[in-house]
């Protein structure tokens, strides 16, 4: 029964990005009318309009265009991008590198923000510290993410100057230097995540504290630290995974404009170049890539909420 | 018999107001305080908002500059004064295109069913799966150079992002009500599917989408913000607050002010209608999610 349900999810998913790449493909070399014209400018020569017409296949169907568009795609042959004449996929690894360090980086910090706030307000609950740390955390919760990376900015940058401005990172950058220039960007992005998981946190380790096993444990004379960590924290942590793995959806937006405040060079950075050059090639592999993070971090999440919770599994199924 | 429902009614909207979570009412004041901020701004505001030599270029916070002065003479201050109202008119349309779309689609999806729904459904979740900034550049993109730096095609980018968002809602919240009896009812009558909707499916899921409404229009400002800080909002000299806060961006080391007080009125503006919107769900009865982002 389960295995249906999963291969029934898994098939849903395939379908979504099916449908996604078809939006992407559309709204670049449909929409935009004469994609020649569009990338080249109105006052581009024939000629010029011609080549790169013949470049781009723009004189097929564009059915035609678009399956051997996704054939290439699924094959791994995803073309010349069109500002620098380097194969895409040359371009386009370093910087999903460079995006998956920073996001494993949020993902750490994201941990003990999430979880030490939310421990402090479940162990004062209703007391003024719980008071000032749900309003912060419900004032961060409408902070845009842009606007946080800068405030983040002129603290550790202009009042401490403690950090650098701009996170230049090349090959020949030091792994000190990495960690200072991947520490701004890392952080707006996990308190982003943390404020969301934080709130949820805090009520479900208050539930978990007036639980029967916590008073078992405190009464038999285990030190508080021990009995939050051991017995209310793992009790706690579990149905916030669900949350957890919807925040790295966030991530698949959040990077593109985190990034480009700090200048770090990644994988959103390359998308807001590319639809600035109005770069066709790299801006549907691009975009294909947040969607497809996108869809897979959902999947998990419904799988992690499938596994957690056994009603659901049956009620479904 | 007018004026007792007059009164009934104000006693009834102070009762609400009174019970009404504290939250609500600092976010009801913060938003008033927007609202007569960005209508009487343009006629108070003591400088042009394209007014150059105002005073010292990056010379910092000072009584006559409250926000400093930006890197060609522009008084920040005023210039905010100026942009609220674009800021707010702007992400009101936007939500509120959305939301007659999204709803329309949701609303008719949920009440037709069976094939339609399936598919209207596939296509919804496409559009979700594309994270709402990527979204709202690949319509930036599509709308091509002819619209770049319109106002309007800012709000047609919010009504992009937000339509399938507020549809797959408005499906759910239709979906219990389309079974109730008061539907077979209307169903059996001969009504057509746009009255149903229209009569019965939309005052019904009013409240739910009411919540989703205030909630979008809550991230409108730092959507039109993001879009602005990257270039892609409205074009200078508006003084759109995304946009002075990328012009300021790379002077923020000398002069953060510039960049910090655009950013910051923003977030009051973000945060005095999240409050309100929470505030409002709670009396509706309505969970409010804030999984806007």
């Amino acid at each position: 029964m389960i295995f249906r349900l999963l291969s029934l999810r898994f098939l849903t998913a395939a379908l979504t990005l099916l449908a996604v790449s078809a939006i992407v493909f559309a709204a670049v070399e449909i929409l935009p009318g004469d994609v020649a014209t569009s990338v080249l400018g109105q006052f581009s020569s024939e000629t010029a309009r011609a080549a790169l017409r013949e470049q781009l296949h723009l004189n097929e169907p564009a059915l035609h265009r678009y399956l051997l568009w996704l054939g290439g795609v699924l094959h791994g042959d995803l073309g010349i991008a069109l500002s620098s004449r380097r194969p895409i996929t040359e371009i386009l690894w370093p910087r999903v590198a460079n995006s998956l360090i920073l996001s494993g980086a949020a993902v750490v910090l994201y941990i003990p923000l999430a979880l030490l706030p939310a421990i402090a307000q479940a162990r004062h609950r209703n007391r003024p510290l719980d008071q000032v740390l749900s309003t912060s955390t419900l004032v961060l919760a409408s902070v845009p993410d842009f606007l946080l990376a800068l405030i983040l900015l002129v603290i550790f940058v202009v009042v401490l100057p403690l950090l650098p401005a701009a996170s230049v990172v090349t090959d020949s950058t030091s792994f000190g230097d990495w960690l200072r220039a991947l520490l701004l960007p890392a952080s707006t992005l996990a308190i982003v995540m943390a404020v969301y998981a934080g709130r949820m946190l805090r009520d479900n380790l208050i539930e978990v504290l007036e639980a029967q096993h916590i008073l078992m444990a405190r009464l038999r004379g285990l030190p508080e630290w021990r009995v939050i960590w051991r017995h209310a924290v793992p009790n706690a942590v579990i149905p916030t995974l669900n949350v957890t793995a919807l925040n790295l959806t966030y991530l698949a937006g959040g990077v593109v404009i985190v990034e480009k405040v700090f200048g770090f060079p990644g994988f959103g950075s390359l998308m807001i170049d590319a639809i600035r050059f109005r770069d066709v090639p790299l801006i549907e592999i691009t975009v294909l890539i947040a969607s497809a993070v996108y869809v897979l971090a959902n999947l998990f999440a419904d799988l992690a909420a499938l596994l957690l919770n056994p009603k659901l599994r049956q009620a479904r199924a | 018999m007018t004026a007792w429902t007059t009164t009934s009614a104000t006693s009834r909207s102070r009762r609400l107001w009174e019970s009404a979570p504290a939250s609500f009412k600092v976010g009801v004041a913060m938003l008033i305080g927007h609202i007569l901020l960005a209508s009487v701004g343009p006629f108070v505001a003591p400088f042009g908002s394209a007014e150059i030599g105002t005073g010292i270029p990056l010379s910092g916070m000072s009584l006559a500059h409250p926000m400093g002065v930006d890197q060609i003479g522009r008084d920040v201050f005023s210039r905010v004064l100026y942009g609220a109202h674009i800021v707010i008119v702007l992400s009101l349309a936007g939500t509120a295109l959305g939301l007659v779309i999204g709803s329309l689609v949701g609303l008719l999806s949920a009440y037709v069913g069976g094939l339609f729904d399936e598919i209207a459904q596939r296509v919804i979740e496409a559009f979700v799966s594309i994270p709402y900034l990527v979204l709202g550049l690949l319509a930036v993109y599509a709308a091509g150079p002819g619209l770049a730096g319109q106002p309007a095609l800012m709000v047609i980018v919010i009504a992009i992002v937000y339509a399938p968002r507020i549809a797959r809602m408005a499906r759910a919240a239709a979906l219990d009500i389309v079974t109730r009896d008061f539907v077979t009812a209307a169903r059996l009558r001969g009504d057509g599917a746009w009255s149903i909707i229209r009569r019965d499916l939309a005052p019904n899921a009013a409240s739910t989408l009411l919540v989703e409404f205030a909630l979008r229009t809550g991230y409108a400002p730092a959507l039109i913000g993001a879009f602005g800080f990257l270039g892609f909002g409205v074009q200078p000299p508006t003084p759109e607050w995304g946009l002075m806060i990328s012009e300021n961006r790379n002077l923020i080391l000398v002069s953060p002010v510039t960049v910090l007080g655009p950013g910051l009125t923003l977030a009051s503006l973000v945060v005095a209608v999240n409050l309100t919107a929470e505030g409002l769900a709670r009396i509706l009865g309505r969970s409010a999610d804030f999984s806007v982002r």
